[in-house]
């Protein structure tokens, strides 16, 4: 019970202080008063009486103090006149102040955003149902009608697996037509994924299946936005991309899938006897494993079923299926290959937060050191060794709340930059932001700093002999020697750090050199891509005719050079491909036929886009729809099925679409299909006006001299003229879709770099202030040598050696570390080893220019020092 | 301030304070006054250190305090013992008895 009524006792002295005060001086007044009185009644004139009272009494403040320790608040109250002290010791240097708080910000608050977004990717569960179960296939999107059906009939390990895709239709909104993007899904998507509808219901069995209705679901915020959130809507019809569907269920807000840009699923059409079914890769295999099966289990099934697939299907060797099969976590397929780079940043980010913190404490040893003298006259004082404590406690601390409260605002005001550049796909972007309990965290983090920071200094204070200190200072250092050594310390690590730091920056600039060095066979300068999408109705009818007039009038625009429509941009658009049978290759019938991208492009479009012709022609006017069928063929297509012999005059019988015989007129350079790296997979181009399909979609492309940027108004202008149900979808020049292309790297490259700054900097400051602390120290030491003839250059010569000691015991530190962890970089390198000897090298020099510039500065001081301070000093 | 009252016994008052106390609630002057008359002024309470010993005994939860209005319709802080206080009090008095005795038998060595 004590504990109790001391803790209750303490509430009340600190909580109601003023209220304890007053009690006291009342109390106090109480007393006296009858103490006064009781000396009247002996006889004291009143005056007089009172005077005794207080005599006897001895002293009220002596008393009010006896009281407050009695309280046990004087540590509290210590406290306030603590941070007010290390406010003002802060004020004093500025300088110092603002370096050491800027520095743990920038640390503070990219962790925090950083951790924000760990938070978001990696921990936030999916809106699925036990996550964990949740397997994608390998080759996402690439997945054909024919092989999902082989695969599902062949489960073991899996209580069954969906597929779905993404598309894009034109949607008959209130306001107009727009583009809806939206998901289609096997008829147990829904289930695959464990996932309930907030209103009606998902998709049915069969509802996959050719004669089925035509169902729609929508997403919560397609739900609010264009039906208003009325619970009416189940059995309203819609018109999507042309056909009408019945909308038959909503999801719950917090579900998105695959991604948070679908805004509505509707079933997938697996006919056997439709083309499609057969011929083109673009479903994502989603699989649930079954209750027990470890991921062993997993893998076995996998590889069996690869294997199966391999003796049924053909595959190119480029995308061939059976080979390296494997199941990925959901929360990786989903996220892309995010956990990676987002982790490397928050390390990088870490490490910089170390380093800030290994610099500050660094100072503040130099500092307490300084103030050795002052601590000791304060013990001297009676100052308890814990109290001086408490005095280096609560200067870190207040340095670590301004550094946390500058961070929290720079994470909160750099967050949705931080968000924007790195690798992730566009609206997955937008379901992270930063919550309280990370800025909570990041307070929490702050204080740690502080905390941290203020061993070092505190390791010196409680360990060394102030006494001695106080008196030895000058003539022998004694006192200081040891937390120089520490200070050394700090600097190697400080160092070894700015190393890996600037080892990875120098890896991710070269990569970036090697991939702008990349010819991805076509001309990106001034050319702009507009996607148009028709309802599939008016596609079909009216499409061909639609897309001619479109073109005509956009060639007609000022500054156009030339234009031309195609359906997909290079790069960024991997699209459909489709199996293919050459005449004269017989053994690639049947299910052996390889598969090759597929290219409708209007003549014009080969000039826009840049693309070079190895061999035969282009498209001309002439190759109309009633004209014989042309095709043209990459180098890819041409070096693997025909090697060896000239491709121009061969003939396609059968791809995608089109039925033969098709002449190959002309063998295009490889052009990038969907990533820049490696070589471009088999495609083939077809006249804009042959394409069989009934175009509702493509892509005209402008090139001018003008900016591209400004074509898209006008576009939009001619489309909504043409056709009023038409929607423009994504437009992009061919510069931003490069750059997209080499994102991650250039945005890894950049946060590295500026972490490695940081860390350079921080690094510099380090040696900076350690050399001038020595020199100062040892000042009376120089004057004696210049005294006895020592030249100022021996002396910078010294003190520039013995400051560069620990940055290269740190360089060589470091370049040993980078070269072990500079594997987590691997997998963002193109055309350079994560070994790389330059780049290693490269980190060394900066790092040891930097330590010698940083020594060079104190040194000259040093070497500046008048003789006659040894007389003085 | 006569020098023949002797200073209190270091450590004795908090447990005179808690045997006056023992008897009726009193307020700080009174504990004083009493604590002198009963030991016929022998004991001089110093006044800064009852305050001092006062609070501590509040602390540790032996005593409490309130607010009363005296005899003479004055406002004073009054305190009274604890459970605790009493039990603590019991244990003071025992240790008194075995180390005054104790003083005693050495003191009466020489007689």
């Amino acid at each position: 019970m004590r504990w109790w009524s001391e803790i209750r006792y303490r509430l009340r002295a600190i909580f109601s202080r003023t209220d304890a005060e007053t009690e006291l001086r009342d109390e106090l007044a109480f007393h006296l008063e009858m103490e006064a009185r009781k000396l009247e009644s002996e006889g004291y004139e009143p005056e007089e009486a009172r005077r005794l009272a207080r005599v006897r009494f001895g002293g009220e403040e002596r008393f009010r103090e006896q009281a407050r320790d009695a309280w046990g608040v004087s540590p509290l109250l210590d406290l306030g006149s603590d941070l007010r002290f290390a406010a003002r010791q802060l004020r004093r240097r500025p300088a110092f102040t603002a370096l050491a708080a800027l520095t743990l910000a920038l640390g503070i608050g990219g962790t925090v955003a950083l951790a924000s977004v760990v938070e978001g990717l990696l921990l936030r569960p999916l809106p699925v149902e036990d996550e964990a179960r949740l397997v994608t296939f390998w080759s996402p999107y690439d997945w054909r009608g024919s092989e999902y059906d082989f695969v599902r009939e062949r489960l073991r390990a899996f209580e069954d697996v969906a597929a779905y895709s993404d598309d894009a239709a034109t949607f008959q909104a209130e306001a107009g037509a727009r583009l809806l993007l939206y998901s289609v899904g096997s008829a147990n998507f829904f289930d695959v994924l464990g996932s309930e509808p907030l209103l009606g219901r998902t998709f049915r069995e069969g509802e996959d299946r050719p004669g089925a209705e035509p169902v729609i679901v929508l997403s919560h915020g397609l739900w609010e936005r264009e039906f208003g959130g009325d619970r009416e809507v189940l059995g309203r019809r819609v018109d999507l991309g042309g056909v009408t569907r019945t909308v038959v269920g909503v999801m719950p807000p917090r579900f998105f899938f695959p991604s948070p840009e679908s805004e509505a699923w509707i079933p997938l059409d697996l006919d056997p006897a439709s083309r499609d079914y057969g011929g083109n890769g673009w479903l994502v295999l989603l699989g649930r494993v079954a209750d027990g099966v470890t991921p062993e289990g997993v893998e076995e099934e996998v590889q069996r079923i690869a294997a199966a697939l391999g003796e049924r299907f053909t595959y190119s060797a480029q995308w061939d299926k059976s080979r390296n099969a494997f199941a990925t976590p959901t929360r990786e397929a989903l996220m892309g290959d995010v956990r990676a780079p987002v982790m490397l940043l928050l390390g990088a980010v870490a490490l910089v937060l170390l380093t800030a913190c290994a610099n500050v404490a660094a100072l503040l040893v130099t500092r307490t050191s300084d103030r050795t003298g002052e601590m000791s006259v304060r013990t001297a004082l009676g100052a308890g060794r814990g109290r001086l404590a408490r005095q280096v406690l609560a200067e870190s601390t207040l340095l670590g709340a301004i550094a946390g409260a500058a961070g929290v605002v720079l994470a909160a005001a750099a967050f949705d930059v931080l968000v924007a550049s790195l690798p992730l796909p566009r609206e997955l972007g937008r379901t992270l932001h930063l919550d309280w309990t990370t800025l909570a965290a990041g307070v929490a983090l702050a204080m740690g700093v502080g905390a941290l920071i203020s061993l070092a200094p505190m390791h010196g204070l409680l360990r060394g002999d102030l006494t001695r200190a106080g008196f030895g200072l000058r003539t022998a250092g004694g006192g200081t020697r040891g937390s120089g050594r520490l200070q050394q310390a700090l600097v190697v690590a400080e160092v070894l750090t700015a190393v890996v730091l600037v080892t990875g920056t120098a890896l991710l600039m070269r990569t970036v050199g090697q991939l702008r060095s990349i010819d991805g066979g076509f001309e990106p300068e001034g050319v702009m891509t507009v996607e148009v999408i028709l309802p599939e109705g008016e596609g079909a009818d009216g499409g061909p005719a639609f897309f001619t007039t479109l073109l005509e009038r956009v060639r007609a625009l000022p500054g156009v050079t030339s234009a031309g429509l195609t359906n997909r941009v290079p790069v960024r658009d991997g699209g459909w491909q489709g199996s293919l049978a050459l005449a004269d290759r017989p053994e690639l019938e049947g299910d052996r036929r390889p598969s090759a991208f597929y290219r409708p492009s209007s003549p014009g479009a080969f000039e826009a886009l840049g693309l070079e012709l190895a061999a035969g022609r282009t498209f001309t006017e002439l190759d109309g729809p009633d004209q014989p069928l042309v095709a043209i063929v990459n180098e890819t297509l041409a070096r693997t099925l025909l090697p060896g012999q000239s491709a121009v005059g061969r003939i396609i019988d059968r791809h995608m679409f089109h039925e033969g015989p098709i002449e190959i007129v002309g063998v295009v350079r490889n052009v990038a299909v969907d990533d820049l790296i490696g070589e471009a997979p088999m495609a083939i181009y077809y006249p804009w006006d042959q394409t069989p399909s009934g175009a509702a979609y493509g892509i005209v492309v402008i090139k001018s001299e003008l900016a591209p940027e400004g074509f898209v108004e006008p576009v939009r202008r001619i489309v909504a003229e043409l056709a009023p149900r038409a929607a423009l979808g994504r437009a992009q020049s061919m510069d931003d879709v490069l750059d997209d292309a080499m994102a991650e790297p250039l945005r890894l490259r950049f946060f590295l770099g500026l972490f490695s700054l940081l860390g350079v900097v921080l690094g510099t400051v380090g040696v900076y202030g350690i050399v001038s602390y020595s020199v100062q120290r040892r000042r009376a030491e120089y004057g004696v040598r210049m005294a006895l003839g020592a030249r100022p250059s021996d002396l910078v010569h010294d003190v520039v050696r013995s400051g560069i000691a620990p940055v290269v015991l740190g360089i060589l530190a470091g370049a040993l570390v980078a070269w072990f962890a500079s594997s987590v970089l691997a997998g963002f390198l193109f055309g350079v080893e994560p070994t790389d000897p330059a780049s290693l090298t490269a980190a060394g020099l900066v790092l040891l220019v930097a330590g010698v510039v940083a020594a060079l500065v104190p040194a000259m001081r040093a070497a500046a020092t008048d003789p006659s301070i040894a007389l003085r000093d | 301030m006569g020098r023949t009252r002797s200073d209190m016994i270091r450590g004795t008052l908090d447990m005179l304070i808690l045997k006056v106390l023992s008897v009726e609630a009193m307020h700080g002057w009174g504990i004083s006054e009493r604590i002198q008359q009963i030991s016929e002024e022998a004991l001089q309470v110093n006044q800064g250190s009852l305050y001092a010993a006062l609070n501590r005994l509040t602390r540790r939860g032996w005593i409490r305090s309130e607010w009363r209005t005296t005899e003479h319709n004055r406002r004073a802080r009054y305190y009274q013992l604890t459970r605790a206080g009493e039990k603590h009090l019991g244990i003071e008095h025992e240790q008194w008895i075995r180390l005054s005795g104790a003083v005693d038998r050495i003191m009466g060595l020489s007689s």
